[in-house]
């Protein structure tokens, strides 16, 4: 193997500013820099994950808001000021274009490496399109019953509709990004065209409870409305996991003519939507997760959970499913790693239920949902950086070995 | 090595890693060793060893799949005495005795099971609490020393739970202190030794007919499988009571008590019985099949009476001599066997019964430990002739004891069907093999002997390892993964991928510690070949660790995006992995920037070990994800592996800027 020496820098003409900048972003000290950054923060969400959760550590260490952060360890503040990963994967990804693919020797001692950046750029710009287009929820269906809409497992969104005859009208729906910011006093006005009424809505927490002021005082202050207000749920031991959360705000109707409604709070732990009436009208104002439509419907034919015999430890899961779609069906088993790819979306059987059922109890299954327009361009990197990396590698190991050999012969 | 000859600076360092390997050595077996005196036992006598091996190859099923009896003696003492032997005082000599020779008399011949030194008890505040004296550490205690404690122990042990679930119902940390969690393991031992000393009561005592004895006689016994054949006019009886209203006739309610009772006793224990329907797969306790024959719940009664009928002759056997025992207990094995060949649930019990007694592991630590004495020799002595002659005795150690690994990890492959690597014990013991294997293709091609003596040393490590973890696991490591895991494929190119990623870099990094060892104490005289060489061996074997992780890494998020719906869910397994990922990538790509040298490299390689250890092993500790083990033994031990990769590293600077002090000065 040939053990790359470096020569020490020769004597140059000054570079240019931009060709400076070239070689900064293209150069292997950045390279080395953004990955042992990545690596120390890597590090440090896998352990401040213990104390606060997962889906927090996330947001704090690689959400592309975070700029700058400091880590947590054992519930103690680091003073290390790091940046935030999002932002140092964009450098990185810079770099691997600027100097694994421009700035690179080429010629076929090298064509292994190029190879495998492309495939690690491939895979950098994959996790970039997971996280911004794709979309994840999980839809539960009984045996003999069907579903066509998945729920969000993250996204809180306000739904109003108005009650004709004991049943609800056309829903519209307050998408979850324009409430996550209306934090503390912060509010917003929204318009609802074809209602009566607007909508203001104010003081988002994103894992809240109603609690009845007769239990318990406000400790912060907040607002009592119809004797409850919205407590923060206090941080546990063992961090809740973030699909539990139960977002809230406080809301108030503002009708056309200008006058307003007393607030009240819509959550997503209240059992029942909010009732509000104009007139002989009744509305209904509700917070819950996002529904998510398929296109077609899934029936459950079957579920089958199987487990190592005399024990409680599983050996099967097996969703026997039927598709139906513009009056056409299909069967599908759907089963852990195996799960079901149609129409850009992918179901995977994630869970079943009532927990402990007894033989010939109705069982129902439960679907992880996603939409991910990059779902398998990690494994079309994984064959480009792996044929790029044995390229690189075996070649040095023939080069190795030949070197060997001569020497040998030489003695 | 240079071939300077006895040269005192390397007898001392020979020396020097001696003592280091006998300290190790000692302190990561020495956990397996009892403390105490060896318990003399009065009229013992040991079962013979052509008893003992019928008795291996009875199946019975655990952990849901059909195992050897051996197998499932061997991780039940395992999990109450912490070793896999038992030194015992008889009325003549020492005796040890081994997993299946102490279940048999457990079962057996209960009178002399419960004066023996079962239960390992490290905690004697444990013992303490409930009023038994206790001993030295690592000590071990009888049943009949814990009896007169156990209702104490009992409640102790509910407390202990009913405070775990309060906190956990409170959301608040329920972990318990070392002492209670130590009290409710008793507990359950304690139970669970009780339903194998009492699984033969039904077999030993019968049933008493009371009132049967006439004339101040004692009253007549009968066998439960006689009384199993009367079960359909006792269930006629006991209808037409309740048809008519009238109490059930005492004798028989009194019967059907004795009996319910003695079903109750055997009900767990052993599962031993398979199912007349092919369908069923779980297999039955002698008490469930009485249960059920009783009942008429489900199965075939007559192959269940048959089957007590034979349970009792065997346990009445014992008794008399040890011939006739032998023959009944054949007599059950084969019947047993047959039936559960019939169900294909057979073919692998004589195999994994021969795994165990064999040993294979155990073979190949004893000639590691002797591949790393000579190698030390070897290392000491240069390259003359006794150095030629124990470069080859180090060879044909090394070489013994990786074919005795590869010939266990084999036929584990073959017992369970699946890759070599589906959990954390699999993953050790492959290491060490993988490790040894690469030392010796790095061997081949440098031929500097090396590579040769870090061989057998890391084989030495990762067996004592892998048995360590064996024994603070205490479960069988071979018993069916979970449904996600049960995939051939992705066990194949995933984790074996991913496992041998982690071999490379703890060789990468011994080969550093090797070198900084070597420079830093002068064995190497100054050879820069012989530097250069090693120097190449860690750049080959860090780039071997990226490729294989990287790879083990993007096929796992592949897997996961099958399994769970997403490629990368940042679990604590899968960050440990891209953190070795980016660690060896952030290396080569500083080595290629000049940013560090031939002492950089070693430097960061040696590191290497901390990442790998962090994400083979810690992460196991952090209690979350889904590829969390649940194992928590040996936390300490981690510790203590990152304060030597420090000691290393803390050495490697010291050396490196006394040599540069010198090169100024010159």
């Amino acid at each position: 193997m040939e053990f790359p020496e470096t020569s020490p820098p020769s004597p140059k003409a000054p570079r240019s500013l931009p060709g400076r900048l070239f070689d900064l972003f293209s150069g292997f000290g950045l390279a080395t820099i953004t990955m042992l950054l990545l690596g120390l923060l890597t590090w440090f969400a896998t352990l401040e994950q213990i104390d606060n959760g997962l889906y927090p550590t996330l947001t704090k260490y690689f959400d592309w808001k975070s700029l700058f952060l400091l880590p947590e360890l054992n519930g103690k503040i680091v003073p290390l000021p790091l940046p935030g990963g999002y932002w140092v994967c964009a450098v990185l990804l810079v770099n691997l274009i600027l100097g694994g693919v421009i700035r690179i020797r080429k010629g076929w001692s090298h064509a292994g490496n190029l190879i495998s950046h492309f495939g690690i750029i491939f895979m950098l710009i994959g996790g970039g399109v997971s996280h911004h287009f794709s979309e994840r929820g999980n839809m539960a269906v009984a045996e003999g019953e069907s579903n066509n809409a998945a729920e969000d497992y993250f996204e809180y969104v306000v739904e109003i509709a108005e009650i004709k005859d004991g049943q609800p009208g056309p829903l519209r729906v307050i998408r979850g990004a324009q409430l996550t910011d209306l934090e503390g006093a912060k509010l917003r006005t929204f318009r609802l065209p074809d209602m009566p009424f607007d909508l203001e809505i104010t003081s988002y927490l994103p894992n809240t409870v109603p609690v009845s002021a007769t239990e318990r005082a406000p400790d912060r202050g907040q607002l009592i409305t119809d004797g409850y207000f919205l407590m923060e749920k206090p941080k546990l031991a063992k961090p809740e996991p973030a699909e539990q959360y139960t977002a809230g705000c406080y809301a108030r109707v503002l009708l056309k003519d200008g006058t307003k409604s007393a607030p009240f709070i819509l959550a997503g732990a209240n059992f029942h939507p909010f009732t509000y009436r104009l007139g002989d009208r009744t509305f209904i104002l509700d917070m819950r997760k996002r529904l998510w439509p398929m296109p077609f419907t899934l029936k459950l034919d079957q579920f089958t959970a199987a487990f190592h015999p005399g024990t409680m430890r599983p050996s099967k899961f097996v969703s026997k499913v039927t598709r139906s779609e513009n009056g056409s069906d299909a069967k599908v088993t759907i089963q852990m790693n195996e799960p079901m790819r149609y129409e850009g979306l992918t179901f995977f059987q994630a869970s079943y239920g009532p927990p402990g059922a007894g033989p010939g109890q109705k069982m129902y299954s439960v679907f992880e949902v996603v939409k991910n327009p990059a779902d398998k361009w990690p494994e079309y990197s994984l064959w480009i950086v792996a044929f790029g990396m044995a390229v690189t590698f075996l070649t040095k190991l023939i080069s190795f070995i030949a070197a060997g050999s001569r020497k040998k012969r030489h003695v | 090595m240079s071939n300077s000859f006895s040269k005192p600076g390397r007898w001392i360092a020979a020396g020097l890693a001696l003592i280091a390997f006998t300290a190790v050595f000692y302190n990561l077996v020495k956990d397996n060793m009892p403390a105490g005196d060896v318990r003399k036992i009065e009229g013992y006598t040991p079962l013979p060893k052509a008893t003992l091996q019928i008795a291996e190859t009875i199946p019975v099923q655990e952990g849901g799949r059909i195992k050897p009896l051996s197998t499932f003696a061997g991780f039940t003492m395992l999990s109450f005495h912490g070793a896999r032997s038992m030194e015992v005082q008889g009325d003549s000599a020492k005796l040890k005795i081994t997993p299946t020779a102490w279940l048999m008399d457990t079962l057996f011949r209960p009178q002399l099971a419960v004066k023996m030194p079962t239960f390992r008890i490290d905690n004697s505040v444990v013992l303490e609490a409930i009023g038994v004296t206790a001993r030295s550490k690592r000590d071990r205690y009888s049943y009949e020393e814990i009896e007169p404690a156990r209702a104490k122990l009992i409640e102790l042990a509910q407390s202990y739970e009913t405070l775990k679930k309060t906190k956990k119902e409170a959301g608040q940390n329920d972990t318990l202190d070392p002492s209670q969690a130590q009290t409710i393991d008793l507990a359950y031992n304690l139970r669970s030794y009780e339903s194998l000393l009492g699984y033969f009561g039904f077999a030993r005592y019968g049933v008493k007919l009371t009132g049967s004895g006439k004339h101040g006689a004692p009253d007549q016994r009968a066998d439960i499988s006689a009384l199993l054949i009367t079960a359909p006019e006792i269930r006629k009886q006991v209808s037409s009571s309740k048809a008519q209203g009238t109490g059930l006739d005492p004798r028989i309610e009194d019967l059907l008590q004795q009996v319910f009772d003695a079903a109750n006793f055997s009900k767990f224990g052993l599962i031993l019985l398979p199912p007349a329907n092919p369908k069923q797969p779980i297999w039955l306790s002698a008490g469930n099949a009485i249960y059920n024959t009783l009942t008429d719940t489900e199965g075939d009664a007559p192959l269940a009476i048959a089957d007590i009928k034979l349970l009792e002759s065997l346990a009445r056997s014992v008794t008399e001599d040890e011939a006739t025992f032998r023959t009944e207990l054949t007599k059950v094995r084969d019947a047993l066997a047959a039936r559960a060949t019939q169900r294909g649930e057979y073919r692998h019990i004589a195999l994994e019964a021969s795994y165990y007694r064999n040993a294979y592991f155990l073979n190949a630590l004893v000639y590691f430990i002797i591949g790393t004495l000579t190698a030390l020799a070897m290392w000491t002595v240069g390259k003359g002739k006794a150095g030629r002659i124990l470069t080859w005795a180090t060879f044909a150690a090394t070489v013994t004891g990786l074919v005795y690994c590869i010939i266990a990890i084999v036929t584990r492959c073959i017992i369970m069907q699946r890759p070599p690597v589906g959990n954390l014990y699999d993953t050790t013991v492959f290491i060490a093999t993988v490790v040894v294997f690469i030392s010796l293709l790095i061997e081949w091609m440098t031929r500097r002997r090396f590579a040769l003596g870090v061989a057998p040393i890391l084989g030495t490590f990762f067996i004592i390892l892998s048995r360590r973890f064996e024994l603070g696991d205490a479960k069988d490591n071979m018993d069916p993964l979970v449904a996600v895991l049960n995939s051939n494929y992705w066990l194949t190119i995933h984790v074996l991928t991913i496992t041998m990623g982690y071999a490379a870099g703890l060789l990468s990094a011994f080969l550093s510690f090797i070198y900084l060892l070597m420079r830093g104490l002068g064995l190497d005289d100054g050879d820069k070949d012989l530097r250069r060489s090693l120097t190449r061996a860690v750049y080959g074997m860090i780039c071997l660790t990226l490729f294989l992780s990287l790879v083990g890494t993007v096929l796992g998020g592949v897997w996961a995006n099958d399994s769970w719906g997403r490629f990368w869910g940042w679990d604590p397994k899968e960050n440990g992995a891209l953190l070795i990922v980016l660690w060896t990538l952030s290396i080569l790509h500083a080595r290629l920037g000049g940013y560090i040298r031939e002492w950089g490299l070693h430097f960061a390689s040696v590191f290497t070990a901390a990442v790998v250890t962090f994400s083979w092993w810690h992460v196991n500790f952090l209690g979350v994800g889904l590829h969390n083990y649940g194992f928590t033994a040996g936390k300490n031990s981690v510790y203590v592996f990152y304060a030597f990769v420090a000691a290393v590293l803390i050495f490697g600077v010291v050396v490196m800027a006394a040599e540069m002090s010198r090169k100024k000065a010159a």
